[in-house]
């Protein structure tokens, strides 16, 4: 069973962060100082740690560079009130692998722990072709075939269908397409997403690939065609 | 960053200038007044020379008239000093007695007496003599008279030394004009070069060293005081942001928890949650403009940006948004246009002006971003043929919380353009809404990169 660290002063959030943990099948760890949430990170061997930053002893952002240091290798979420775009981008730059502003919806931590797990065993797609199915996505040409038909989408299109394939079969938050995609960290407001994910579903189902569900209220499941590959 | 051409202290240069001027112009007021007494002194001193002798001689013309007189004269020509010229004629112009062999060319005699006044000056081979010319009783011209050369002489040593000394004294005034300059100079410079550091972003740039007891330490001192200041209150700013974003947040994690709970009610926690997420936005906007607002004119924390690239991006983003609403959406931005700035900033006021323009349009309307290069600014353009700004909103309306009373049906805060009027100020770009016939229009003048 894979260990996730959490390391949170608030006992409400960190419980329920150790229920989305429990979900996935993890074993949390609470710590609820940041000199603690140190010295376990070194001495446990966890897949994730969730990392406040305005803890007792400082500033998680800070103290990565010390979990580092101890000798973890692993993937860091920090999840804090400090949530502005500007403060976002600095955590991400001072090496978190992912960063979720507070107040968090359950389905949003829980699709970036599974995202922040499967990068932790195979991190991105190393084949030049990647296929699921009839649908092939050709990454050195930057193309995408539907029944050995070439299907014409735009560069971003395919930024697109290449991040959801890499997190296939599990649910994507418009949150993380806009930050994974389009490289921006602030919440637009409108669901300018959605237009680019329907244009692309579109274009995959005239092609005859039904492979972009919506999750309601969740975000959207690139699972492509799963029971003919079964069975081919 | 500008460099700064190192300033001449041309105040101060000045200032010693004009004293030391002062300065020699009394020396020199004093010298010519010590000149005269002095010049006065000597002319008096051969006057009373002059006396004594024409005493002398009136002694001897009462006792024996001419002869006496010309005793005399023979006498003292016989002893011949050269400081003194005499002579006595005859009546017929014929020499008595004296040093000389005829008299002198232009000297009339003037009265009988032997008092010294009326004395003149008079030329006599190059040598100026303080004369006494009479014509005695009986037509016997007699002539008295002293050399002025001692006296010009020293009166001459005494105008060189007065030369000398006015020389020295503008060639000292210069001197330290020039070394007050210079040094005034250096400690301004550092507390220029200090102002410098601090408006390039390094708001805790102090100067090293103790400060000295003079005016200069003074002013280091005070400005000090005022960067300390600034420098707590930048501080404060950030951290009460932080505070509040903690307070706040942290209870709304707990709501959002709870929510997560409700089953059933699937509509009415999907509204909660959706206003929920529209007051962090409105929290997150007030808190971006105060910190973009604090930070102005601070170069640091930019890096050089594409904003060509930037702008293509958000472009990309709202464009299918616009054509589903059934806008035409044009574009046209030159490529490889760099700025420097904060890219998410950029992108974040670009994605507010034309969310605003999706929003406030109607099918059928043009949407166009451009963006080209100007001759000393890259000039960015968002424009609509929309409803536009009302006219009473036209002066404030980059102001927080400033909404069209037609526009409460639209969703809004009216923090968009106070976001858009902050991030411009902070990356020092200009911003202008020019009056169209139709729509909204903003022109944003961005400072180039200096490559």
């Amino acid at each position: 069973m894979d260990h996730i660290l959490i390391v949170e002063d608030d006992i409400e959030t960190a419980e329920a962060v150790a229920h989305e943990v429990t979900a996935l099948g993890c074993a949390p760890v609470l710590c609820t100082t940041l000199d603690q949430g140190v010295a376990e990170a070194a001495a446990g061997d966890y897949r994730v740690i969730v990392l406040d930053r305005m803890l007792p002893g400082g500033d998680g952002v800070e103290a990565m560079a010390r979990i580092r240091a101890g000798g973890s290798r692993a993937m860091i979420l920090v999840l804090s009130a400090l949530g502005r775009a500007a403060q976002r981008v600095e955590g991400l730059e001072k090496g978190a692998d992912d960063y979720l502003p507070k107040p968090f919806e359950p389905e949003e931590l829980r699709a970036r722990l599974r995202a922040l797990l499967r990068r932790a065993t195979i991190d991105g797609l190393d084949n030049d072709l990647v296929a699921f199915g009839d649908l092939e996505i050709r990454l050195k040409a930057r193309t995408l075939h539907v029944r050995r038909q070439h299907v014409a989408i735009s560069p971003k299109e395919f930024d697109l269908i290449t991040y959801f394939a890499r997190n296939a079969g599990q649910v994507v938050t418009r949150m993380q397409l806009l930050e994974n995609v389009w490289k921006l960290h602030f919440d637009p407001g409108t669901n300018v997403v959605d237009v680019h994910v329907g244009r692309l579903r579109r274009k995959l189902e005239e092609a005859g690939a039904n492979a972009i569900q919506t999750a309601r209220g969740e975000g959207y499941i690139f699972a492509p065609l799963r029971a003919d590959q079964r069975t081919d | 960053m500008t460099t700064r051409t190192p300033l001449a202290a041309r105040a101060t240069l000045r200032l010693t200038l004009v004293l030391a001027l002062a300065v020699t112009l009394l020396s020199l007021g004093a010298m010519a007044l010590q000149y005269r007494l002095v010049a006065a002194r000597l002319m008096e001193g051969a006057r009373s020379t002059l006396t004594a002798d024409l005493g002398g001689f009136a002694a001897l013309y009462e006792q024996r008239r001419i002869i006496a007189l010309r005793q005399a004269i023979e006498y003292r020509a016989a002893a011949g000093t050269g400081d003194e010229m005499l002579l006595l004629l005859d009546r017929h112009g014929m020499v008595l007695a004296g040093t000389e062999d005829h008299w002198p060319e232009g000297l009339r005699t003037e009265g009988a007496g032997f008092t010294v006044e009326p004395a003149r000056e008079f030329d006599r081979n190059g040598t100026r003599w303080l004369a006494v010319a009479r014509e005695l009783p009986g037509g016997f011209p007699l002539l008295v008279a002293r050399n002025l050369a001692p006296t010009n002489a020293t009166l001459a040593s005494l105008r060189r030394g007065m030369a000398g000394l006015a020389t020295a004294l503008v060639l000292a005034g210069g001197l330290v004009g020039w070394l007050a300059a210079r040094s005034v100079m250096g400690r301004i410079g550092r507390v220029n070069d200090l102002a410098d550091r601090v408006a390039a972003g390094d708001l805790s740039a102090r100067l090293p060293g103790p400060r000295s007891r003079d005016e200069f330490g003074l002013l280091e001192t005070h400005v000090h005081a005022m960067l300390d200041r600034i420098e707590n209150l930048n501080r404060a700013t950030h951290r009460l942001s932080d505070t509040i974003a903690h307070e706040l947040r942290t209870p709304l994690n707990r709501l959002m928890q709870k929510l997560s709970r409700i089953t059933g009610q699937e509509e009415i926690v999907e509204d909660l949650r959706a206003e929920m997420r529209q007051s962090i936005r409105v929290f997150d906007s007030l808190l971006d403009i105060s910190r973009a607002e604090a930070d102005q004119g601070i170069g640091g924390g930019l890096v050089p940006v594409d904003l060509s690239a930037v702008a293509a991006d958000v472009w990309e983003l709202y464009e299918p948004l616009a054509e589903d609403k059934g806008l035409r959406p044009e574009a046209a931005i030159t490529p490889g246009l760099h700025v420097l700035g904060d890219r998410n900033l950029i992108a974040q006021m670009l994605s507010n002006l034309i969310d605003n323009a999706i929003k406030y349009c109607g099918p059928g309307d043009t949407l166009r971003l451009t963006l080209s290069e100007g001759p000393d600014r890259h000039l960015m353009q968002v424009a609509d043929t929309g409803p536009g700004l009302p006219e009473e909103l036209r002066t404030d309306a980059f102001e927080r919380f400033t909404r069209a009373e037609r526009d409460r049906g639209i969703q809004g805060h009216g923090l968009g353009l106070a976001l858009v009027r902050a991030i411009a100020a902070r990356h020092g770009a200009k911003l202008d809404l020019p009056r169209s016939e139709k729509g909204f229009v903003l022109d944003i003048a961005w400072p180039k990169l200096a490559s």
